[in-house]
């Protein structure tokens, strides 16, 4: 017990970080995500072509590797660190590498969750005289939206999750703390434990949230 | 109002439409009938747009749609459509759904958009609906709410496409019935129906089509009791 209270403040140091880094990751990968998603059903072929590439390089390389390379490798053949700074490039390219990963799996729920719209709805959007964005932001979206909610925030949870790998490339995450405090106590049981107790109980509340979310759109907006 | 010139429509290999010609007056209540497959959604749904055309020309409420330079949105404006399926938002409240193009696409203020939507309602014999969701109407005021929606846009011309082909056989009378008083207030309407009772006593002209083609057409009182062409006696010997 002592080992934990006296550590608390570095583990939560970690926590604040890892919760920065989610919310940030979670908030871009939806922005990426309906980007990419709507490039991916653009009547325009190269737009189709830039994010399929994009989805596919991201899906089938690993989260590790792409950190390494954007974080550790770019900067040995490029002066990113003259162009963003030597301390805010590692934070800036880890945060967008995970965004951006991210961001690919969300761009297949929200193309989904798109096409999954009764082609109807779109007729009769169009049918009144609206664009075809007018009618992708008032009609198609929004009832995609109510679709994607679970899948999403499966994704959100997976992310919470996936900033622990930003420890490898420096990031002083939760992982990262937990490892330091473990070099000093070598209470490595006890550590652990309460780390992966942190993770519960932030995406444990993360589902609950979007449980609740779900519920109150099933009910007045069917 | 409607004018179109061997208009022909393939979907891949298929040829759906053969070389359509027609002509559609202001104020006028056209009816198209056939068997299945015929081609006639296939027709209506070109009037808008909603089909690209292969080839041929259609000129409506004054605007080319044929020509590449039309602004295919403004032309729909003037171009409502009732769908078989109603499609209404089912995202969005009754009122909603009537007044999201008109304050969409139209810019009109919210106020004057719900009160235009509130008249309508009543119209279509719909009032007090306002705050519903189309899930928790029946089928037939689902329809009647998409013929408000569309009216709402003040069209010129409205099509239908088989408006009563997806209800219970108790909600038909209900659609017709708004059907039949805006064809008398003088819209110009096309009517792609089964509904031979309407278009004998709505329809200023029926068209029959068949096979991509318009094989016959005249006035109801014409073409339902004397038919010259062998396909469009056999068709009516079975529905009539």
């Amino acid at each position: 017990m002592n080992v934990i209270w006296g550590n608390l403040p570095v583990i939560l140091g970690g926590l604040a970080l890892t919760i920065q880094y989610a919310v940030v990751a979670i908030i871009l990968m939806v922005v990426i995500g309906l980007i990419a998603a709507l490039m991916r059903l653009s009547k325009l072929a190269p737009m189709r072509w830039i994010a399929s590439a994009y989805v596919e390089i991201f899906r089938s390389t690993p989260l590790l590797v792409q950190l390494f390379f954007i974080v550790l490798g770019l900067p040995a053949i490029l002066p990113v660190n003259q162009w963003f700074g030597q301390l805010m490039y590692p934070i800036l390219s880890a945060a967008l590498t995970l965004s951006l990963n991210e961001g690919a799996y969300v761009t297949e729920i929200i193309r989904a969750g798109i096409l999954g719209v009764d082609r109807g709805q779109k007729e009769a959007a169009l049918s009144i005289g609206m664009t075809d964005f007018q009618t992708m932001r008032y009609v198609v979206l929004p009832q995609a939206f109510k679709r994607m909610i679970p899948p999403l925030v499966n994704q959100a949870a997976q992310t919470v999750k996936d900033t622990s790998l930003l420890a490898p490339v420096g990031v002083a995450e939760l992982v990262y703390k937990g490892e330091i405090v473990i070099a000093a106590t070598f209470a490595s049981f006890t550590i652990w434990s309460l780390v992966a107790a942190l993770y519960f109980v932030i995406i444990f509340s993360v589902s609950k949230c979007s449980a609740y979310l779900e519920r109150r759109l099933q009910v007045d907006k069917r | 109002m409607i004018s179109v010139k061997n208009l022909r429509k393939s979907f891949g290999h298929h040829e759906i439409l053969k070389g359509i010609n027609n002509h559609v007056e202001e104020r006028e209540v056209v009816v198209v009938i056939g068997p299945s497959g015929s081609g006639k959604s296939t027709f209506l749904r070109c009037l808008n747009g909603l089909e690209v055309v292969t080839s041929g020309e259609i000129e409506i409420v004054g605007m080319k749609l044929t020509d590449p330079t039309t602004d295919i949105h403004k032309l729909r404006q003037h171009v409502g459509m009732v769908f078989q399926q109603f499609n209404l938002f089912k995202h969005l409240t009754i009122l909603e759904n009537i007044t999201l193009g008109p304050r969409k696409v139209k810019k009109q203020a919210v106020a004057e958009a719900n009160e235009i939507a509130r008249e309508l309602l009543a119209k279509v014999g719909l009032p007090g609906k306002e705050q519903r969701y189309p899930d928790e109407l029946s089928g037939g005021q689902q329809q009647r709410v998409a013929i408000a929606r569309a009216l709402a846009m003040k069209p010129d011309v409205m099509l239908f496409d088989e408006p009563t082909s997806a209800l219970d056989p108790e909600m038909v009378g209900e659609v017709l019935q708004v059907m039949k008083n805006l064809a008398s207030e003088g819209m110009t309407m096309v009517v792609v129906t089964h509904e031979m009772g309407f278009a004998r006593e709505v329809g200023h002209r029926v068209l029959f089509m068949d096979e991509g083609y318009i094989v016959e057409e005249g006035k109801p009182s014409d073409l339902f009791t004397n038919p010259q062409m062998e396909r469009t006696k056999s068709f009516l010997a079975k529905v009539l």
